[in-house]
């Protein structure tokens, strides 16, 4: 059997998407009503759950405390069965130590911290399945949780990955493309302002490319936006109704 | 709006259990059904090609038909086909990558009418495999289902035909709508096309294979070979250094026995193997065949083996030849084949005598492939007797482990055995070159140049390009009689006291564009091929001998570089680079262009431009040309010596020249008159390559199109040294210029030969000039050894080099980049490029051996009509340039041939010279040395031959059915052969080889008189090929390999 086209010549997806387009995205807002906020989000079929605390007092050490801003605390664990292969430990290994870091250097980019300063934020991020793009449906569904507790942010942060096959930039990579082992990038954009809170990538791809990858993912992330924005405008309609204004 | 669907996968892991895998399938209500009758082409968004409108119905191949008879579905003749992406999805899975390409590429190539309609992925084709139903049934189901939606989708005003293979969908859709047929293949080819006879006998010849396997394979006797190792397995060990991945290579003279595997890749870098792997014997070569990707394993040392050197009748006597191997080398065997890389064999099938001791099965037939490195193949067919007399062409199509031979199937015939029209089809397809002549699509392209509507210069480009008619004294020169005029120069000096040197390039991207039909066609033949008696253009002849060609007195479109130098110095100032109008003042030759130089104005009546021209302003124009030519020669020689002191090549001077066209044509080893002009056209041709390359590639760092001549291996000059030890001479082989100057040394005043043999020798050691893309390798690789340039490509001949087109191109880019201009063109990605560059340097190959090879059949065909006993022809003074245990090499220079000489018979005598010098066979034994060889008798009696000794040969021809026939040589003299007529000796052999050209032709002309129908048709192909009516093939053959002056040298270094 022949390795898999990820690009056909007619310009198609092993999933039948064209090389700029996303996966359905499908959201709610306000899952659980003991957090202060929460979030649900499905990518294709990568599916992750936020749940966000706080503002609140530092909890543990007082060492800990900021004393100009609050601390954002990120944690990332992915369900047992979230992967077509069950895994042994649900959190605490490298990977989502690093995911928990990273998720943590976006949304202190994100979050007006200054606002509350010795206090803590807590983001849980859960992925409930794995199919391509966890970093990235983590952080939209965290930014979705975020906005949910009704805690100040700079802007939304969107954040999409993006790969290169074939001299093409493609756009939201599921898993069957990103296990092909080609280069991939993680985006995360703040997109009023068009600033970027991270950016990752690990594997070599040529300078000349980058540009066109990086734009493919922020093209990507501005669309996830307007899914996003579209999300909790519906929301926010739904709960005034339920107040009765 | 896309709709997501699941398709859920089970997969079986490499543990054996059961893994379920959730993928997204995303549907989508428009894909593009590049069909001309669609209702809604906006929704649709068709890019690339349409279907043709004028088909009677379309043809949607089952997954099965896809899979089996693809090779007929690429006939040009079937129109109209729709490949499902089913179907090709089928393909790719089960058939591999090398049936799937062929797929892409017929779906990607213009000339054929077929698309892919991408079902699977429309909303309403769609649909998902049901619980317990087969891959196969949903397959042939979904195409059924597309194909009725495609019938609906263009209004049902296109009648399908579905073809398959499954009687039961035949059964259950023939009748189920209107307008769509399911039918089976076989069906489809007796109604549609009933006069395709092609394709009903590949039908045939398929099904007929096809049954064998599947009887073999029920049969499952013992196996012949051992099994392929599965690619995990051989991936992993070639990363870990246990196996190595090669290019097997089989040695030609010891096809059954001997191959070896040229390392490549990785693995060569880390592993202490420095020289190539010896295969011994078919079992250990198991399966692969020459030139496919294979994985080595090495054998322990102690069954390590060395190669034969003994002189060996091709095929016959295995045995004997082993007689007295070289030293141990690494052996290994094959266990498996990454890439295989089967082509189109010429095959004979056997004489009716052999048919009948092949035995029982007489519809099992073994032919024997052209090429020696091929195994013999088994062919399925009933036709044998019919096709005896004919070479024929056939693919492999599977090679089991319990088979001895591969399993093919018969293609097509050629032409009759012996024949030359056959002989050279031959030739063309062993180098797979396909020159069917340009197709009507083509030349619908081309611009038009007829007395009642000539080409114009347009006003548009007029104001576009700069204009040199009226400021430029711009001429070519070229050997008399050329048609395709590729350069021209120009020298003026400027205002300011400076010079102008100008090269004017004609301008071929401007007639053809990019991707159109001429340019795929032009980038799939990427260079003019040269036959010994014709040539196949790269370009139709409208382009290459007339509009672009820069004839003298017309206005023609040019690309040029022009330098200003300083007046003295001539160091280079400024450079411009653009397109520009032309009209080209004279076309001189290069005779009449050096009698100039040297101040002999007598031939000034020969040149047509200053006839009719009263005597006072000839006298103008002739001092203006004459200076100019003068000039050029002056700069010419300067840049030289810049070049020489930077340490380039000497290769100049005729004997290099000579030695260089050496390898690509044998027949050239004879010293060509050395005109300065020649160089001085040369040497601006150089200098023009060097300038756009540094132009493209600094305005494109990644994807610039250079040419490189890698430093060659110090290990491929030992027998040069070595050879030239025996002469008493020290070869230098440190650097280039020290080879050089020690081969300049080496010099015999007796015997001229030694030296051009030896000049030979070093050719046949270094590494040929490649094509490559800057984006593929470090910049310190980009280097010119021969030329000793640090960049360097070809610019000068789009005519009839691909190449530079595609240089031309990036040239024009690179100027509107400078002008910070919108690029019109789309340039090659470097991976792209990186793949043309192969192709390209492929196809030179190729034209190299096909010119080699014909060369060879003429000069067979030549002696083959002569009485080698009488006639005096045949007898010829040789030069021994190489020993080997049983034999020696000899090359003749007055008929340029090398060939081998034995000293020990079939019978196992040995050659012993009496007396009067004349050689009889008596028994004995031979004795080999480093430099000579020893042959004694049992009588006592025992003769010396060195390396560089004169002996008299005779010629004769081996006549082989199967394969080309060979030049042999027999030494019946020890001394030198003295011709009675000392001035035939010295004529200049061109002499003798236009002789044996014409001689040739013209038998084989009057042989192909006797039947007269034949004559026309031979004659019509001699009108469309050689495009030179009227003249004789001396001529032609003359202007060929005087075009070939700047090409040859490119090649190996000038």
């Amino acid at each position: 059997m022949a390795g898999l086209e990820l690009l056909s010549d007619q310009g198609y997806r092993v999933d039948g998407r064209r090389a700029g387009e996303l996966r359905k995205i499908q959201a709610r807002m306000g899952v659980f009503a003991q957090a202060d906020g929460s979030a649900y989000i499905e990518q294709g079929n990568t599916k992750a759950l936020a749940v966000v605390y706080g503002p609140h007092e530092i909890r543990g050490s007082r060492a800990r405390a900021l004393p100009d801003r609050a601390l954002v605390n990120c944690q990332y664990s992915s369900a047992t069965f979230s992967t077509g292969e069950r895994k042994r430990r649900p959190h605490g290994d490298r990977k989502s130590c690093e995911m928990g870091l990273q998720l943590r250097q976006t949304f202190e980019a994100a979050i007006l911290t200054k606002l509350h300063p010795r206090s803590q934020i807590d983001i849980y991020v859960q992925v409930l399945q794995a199919d391509g793009g966890t970093y990235a449906a983590c952080v939209n569904a965290a930014t979705l949780a975020v906005l949910d507790a009704g805690i100040p942010m700079r802007d939304f942060v969107c954040a999409c990955s993006a790969g290169f096959v074939d001299g093409t930039a493609l756009a939201d990579l599921s898993h069957v493309e990103e296990a092909a082992g080609g280069p991939q990038l993680a985006l995360a954009l703040l997109p009023a302002a068009g600033q970027i809170a991270l950016l990752e990538m690990d594997a070599r791809l040529h300078e000349d490319h980058l540009e066109r990858v990086l734009e493919a993912a922020a093209q990507a992330a501005r669309d996830v936006h307007t899914l996003l924005d579209h999300v909790v405008r519906q929301h926010v309609r739904e709960a005034s109704i339920l107040l009765g204004d | 709006m896309l709709q997501k669907r699941e398709k859920v996968l089970l997969l079986r892991t490499f543990q054996g259990r059961t893994l379920r895998i959730v993928r997204e399938h995303y549907l989508r209500p428009c894909v593009p059904c590049h069909s001309p009758l669609c209702p809604q082409p906006a929704a649709c968004r068709h890019d690339g090609k349409l279907l043709s409108g004028d088909v009677t119905h379309y043809v949607i191949p089952d997954w099965k038909v896809v899979q089996d008879y693809l090779e007929i579905l690429e006939f040009p003749e079937l129109k109209g086909i729709i490949f499902m992406q089913t179907a090709c999805q089928a393909v790719q899975h089960q058939r591999g990558r090398r049936q799937y390409n062929k797929l892409r590429n017929l779906l990607k190539d213009a000339r054929h009418d077929c698309i892919l309609f991408a079902n699977e992925f429309q909303q309403s084709c769609y649909l998902p495999r049901e619980r317990g139903e087969s891959m196969e049934k949903w397959q042939t189901r979904s195409i059924y289902n597309a194909a009725v939606w495609y019938y609906h989708h263009c209004q049902d005003r296109m009648p399908i035909v579905m073809v398959t293979e499954d009687e039961e969908a035949i059964q259950q859709y023939g009748s189920e709508t209107e307008g769509v047929f399911v039918i089976s293949f076989k069906n489809y080819l007796d109604n549609f096309w009933p006069d395709l006879k092609a394709a009903h006998e590949l039908c045939d010849s398929i099904l007929q294979s096809r049954r064998e396997r599947e009887n073999e394979s029920q049969e499952g006797h013992g196996k012949e070979y051992p099994e392929h190792l599965p690619l995990e397995v051989l991936e992993a060990g070639i990363k870990s250094g246990r196996y190595i991945q090669g290019i097997l290579n089989v040695n030609k003279h010891r096809a059954q026995i001997e191959a070896f595997v040229r390392l490549q890749g990785a693995s060569s870098k880390d592993s202490d193997l420095v020289s190539d792997t010896l295969i011994h014997g078919m079992k250990a070569r198991n399966r692969s065949i020459h030139g496919d990707v294979v994985v080595v394993e090495l054998l322990p040392k102690n069954e390590w083996r060395g190669r034969t050197t003994a002189l060996c009748e091709n095929d016959s006597e295995d045995k004997a030849s082993g007689e007295s191997p070289s030293e141990p080398m690494p052996t290994g065997r094959i266990v498996g084949i990454l890439q295989k890389n089967w082509r189109d064999y010429v095959v004979t099938f056997p004489s009716k005598e052999e048919v009948q001791s092949q035995g029982k099965n007489a519809q099992k037939i073994l032919v024997t492939p052209w090429d020696y490195r091929i195994p013999k193949i088994r062919i399925s067919t009933q036709q044998a007797e019919a096709l005896q007399d004919f070479r024929v062409v056939v693919r492999i199509d599977s090679w089991e482990s319990t088979s001895v031979y591969p399993n093919g199937h018969f293609v097509r015939v050629l032409g009759k055995i012996g024949d030359l029209e056959g002989e050279i089809a031959t030739i063309l397809v062993e180098n797979s070159i396909s020159v069917v002549p340009f197709s009507e699509a083509q030349m619908c392209e081309m611009p038009v140049n007829t007395p009642e509507h000539p080409w114009k210069v347009s006003p548009g480009e007029e104001r576009e390009r700069r204009d040199l008619r009226k400021t430029h004294l711009v001429f070519s020169i070229d050997p008399k009689g050329c048609e395709d005029v590729d350069d021209t120069l120009s020298v003026r000096t400027l205002n300011t006291g400076d010079l102008e040197l100008g090269v004017h390039i004609a301008d071929v991207t401007h007639f053809v564009a990019p991707d159109s039909y001429i340019d795929i066609e032009a980038r799939t033949r990427a260079t003019t091929y040269y036959l010994a008696d014709r040539r196949y253009d790269m370009l139709p002849s409208i382009l290459s001998a007339d509009l672009c060609s820069l004839l003298g007195g017309v206005d023609r479109y040019a690309v040029s570089v022009m330098w200003e130098l300083d007046e003295t110095s001539y160091e280079i100032k400024k450079v411009w680079y653009g397109r520009t109008i032309i009209r080209s003042a004279y076309k001189l030759f290069y005779e009449a262009a050096q009698e100039l130089l040297d101040g002999n104005f007598s031939v000034v009546d020969d040149i047509p431009e200053f006839q009719g021209l009263d005597k006072k302003s000839r006298q103008d124009k002739l001092e203006e040309l004459v200076w100019a030519i003068g000039k050029l020669t002056d700069i010419a020689r300067h840049v030289r010596a810049k070049r020489d002191r930077c340490g380039a090549l000497e290769l100049e001077g005729v004997e290099v020249r000579v030695q260089l066209d050496e390898k690509k044509n044998i027949h050239d080893l004879i010293p060509k008159q050395p005109l300065e002009v020649h160089e001085t056209v040369a040497e601006c041709m150089i200098l023009a390559n060097h300038w756009v390359a540094k132009k493209i590639w600094e305005s494109f760092p990644h994807q610039a199109l250079l040419r490189q001549h890698p430093p060659p291996h110090q290990e491929f000059f030992s027998e040069l040294r070595e050879c030239a030890r025996a002469k008493g001479f020290f070869i230098d082989t440190r650097s280039n210029k020290t080879l050089a100057d020690s081969l300049d040394n080496a010099n015999d005043p007796s015997d001229p030969i030694v030296n051009r043999l030896l000049r030979s020798m070093a050719t046949q050691a270094m590494s040929n000039a490649l094509y490559f893309s800057t984006g593929a390798c470090a910049e310190e690789e980009f280097h010119h050894y021969g030329l000793a340039l640090d960049k360097y490509t070809h610019f000068t001949s789009p005519i009839r080099r691909y190449s530079d087109i595609v240089v031309h191109r990036l040239l024009m880019a690179a100027i509107s980049k400078d002008k910070k201009m919108e690029s019109k063109e789309n340039l090659f990605s470097n991976k792209d490029l990186e793949e043309l560059c192969r192709h390209i340097n492929n196809r030179n190959r190729a034209a190299q051996h096909s010119q080699k090879q014909s060369t060879e059949l003429f000069q067979c065909m030549y002696f083959k009509d002569k009485d080698s006993e009488t006639d005096e022809r045949c007898i010829s003074d040789g030069v021994i340039y190489s020993i080997r245990t049983n034999g020696v090499l000899v090359f003749i220079p007055r008929f340029g041939i090398k060939g081998a000489a034995y000293l020990k018979n079939k019978d196992g005598l040995v050659i012993s010279c009496g007396p009067d010098s004349h050689s009889k066979w008596k028994p004995g034994f031979l004795q080999r040395f480093q430099n000579k060889i020893t042959s004694t008798t049992t009588g006592g009696e025992s003769v010396t031959f060195h390396l560089f000794d004169h002996v008299t040969v005779r010629i004769f021809v081996q006549a082989s059915r199967c394969h080309s026939d060979t030049i042999r040589l027999e030494i019946i003299s020890n001394k030198p052969y003295m011709i009675p007529n000392t001035e035939l000796f010295h004529q200049s052999s061109l002499l003798l080889k236009s002789e044996l050209v014409k001689e040739v032709t013209r038998s084989v002309e009057e042989a192909q008189l006797a039947q007269e129908v034949k004559v026309n048709l031979i004659q019509e192909e001699y009108q469309e090929y050689c495009q030179t009516k009227g003249r004789s093939l001396y001529t032609l053959l003359e202007e060929i390999r005087d075009l070939a002056l700047l090409d040859v040298s490119s090649n190996y270094g000038i």
